[in-house]
């Protein structure tokens, strides 16, 4: 039985419609994930709107620099995961499989950068609650709003990093093929969490900065 | 030339072809996230939030068209993504509705 053959799965009648069929259960999911986030932001966006004082005076105390960094790292991880996709849809298995291991080295460096700014803003007590450095006091809603935004990307990115690997490792032992319908769903997600990090950014780093 | 280096052009020519399309996105939304950065130093008031939320969205369409592949995608797929944007928008314009209505 041929790669291609083998990566046909039940009931599809060809390896196209497959792809088509993960996309659209990643879709789906990734449509509730939009609610789950937009809940988020809505909340931030209300609270700022009564405070706005107080949110720009706190977005001025986050790290930009490993904000900025962060971005760009994302950002980069989304391109070498869309090469990737393409590659295992042309059974270029060589691209996919370097594509992976740079798409989670990425997103392992983001965790690491993540680390180092929660370090800087743990060492200035920027968590709310008893000797919280700012003030007002709504200043302490924006921070709660940071810890909680960007711990739960975070979570998303590590889920997202753990799947990389291991459909890394599934594609390098040959367990499944490439050019399978398996990096359709990969790709689709991780570049969800991608743009989620592109509203994060704007909402907790650049506001305030003037 | 020998038939293995014509095959290894063919090879090259496929992966500078894989790389071409998303490479040029992945360009425009590092040049977005300059000028986003940028402008956040520029002392616009209340123009500083929306621009860099204008850009983020801008970016984000990008994502979704180019990286994402939506404009190759089935309608059923775009109905799904737009469904999601549409219950979002439709979450803030009823919460807004109440909080920015209410008289304290």
């Amino acid at each position: 039985m041929s790669e291609t053959a083998g990566a046909l799965r039940e009931p599809w009648p060809d390896l196209r419609l497959q792809r088509e069929g993960v996309g659209l259960g990643m879709w789906i999911f990734l449509a509730s994930e939009v609610l789950f986030f937009a809940a988020l932001f809505c909340g931030f966006a209300v609270y700022r709107s009564f405070n706005v004082e107080a949110f720009r005076i706190a977005g001025a105390h986050t790290e930009i620099v490993y904000g900025s960094i962060n971005t760009v790292l994302l950002l980069t991880s989304s391109l070498t995961m869309t090469v990737a996709l393409r590659a295992a849809t042309a059974e270029l298995r060589n691209l996919t499989l370097y594509c992976l291991a740079g798409t989670a080295a990425l997103g392992v460096a983001f965790i690491i950068c993540k680390g180092l700014e929660y370090h800087e803003d743990l060492k200035q007590h920027l968590f709310p609650g008893p000797n919280f450095p700012l003030s007002p006091p709504a200043t302490q809603m924006f921070w709660g709003f940071y810890w909680i935004m960007t711990g739960i990307h975070a979570v998303h990115l590590t889920g997202g990093i753990f799947v990389v690997l291991v459909v890394f490792t599934l594609f390098k032992r040959r367990i499944i093929p490439v050019q399978g319908s398996t990096m359709e769903g990969v790709a689709i997600y991780w570049h969800f969490v991608d743009s989620v990090w592109l509203v994060l950014y704007p909402l907790l780093y650049l506001a305030g900065r003037p | 030339m020998s038939q293995s280096e014509a095959g290894d052009r063919r090879n090259s020519a496929r992966v500078w072809r894989l790389w071409k399309g998303p490479g040029l996105t992945w360009l425009a939304l590092v040049a977005l996230f300059a000028v986003s950065l940028g402008s956040a130093y520029l002392p616009l008031g209340v123009g500083n939030l929306a621009i860099n939320l204008l850009i983020a969205a801008i970016m984000i369409a990008l994502l979704v068209t180019f990286l994402m592949d939506l404009k190759n995608a089935r309608a059923i797929i775009r109905i799904v993504a737009a469904a999601g944007l549409f219950w979002a928008i439709l979450m803030f314009a009823l919460t807004f509705n109440d909080y920015l209505s209410r008289s304290y």
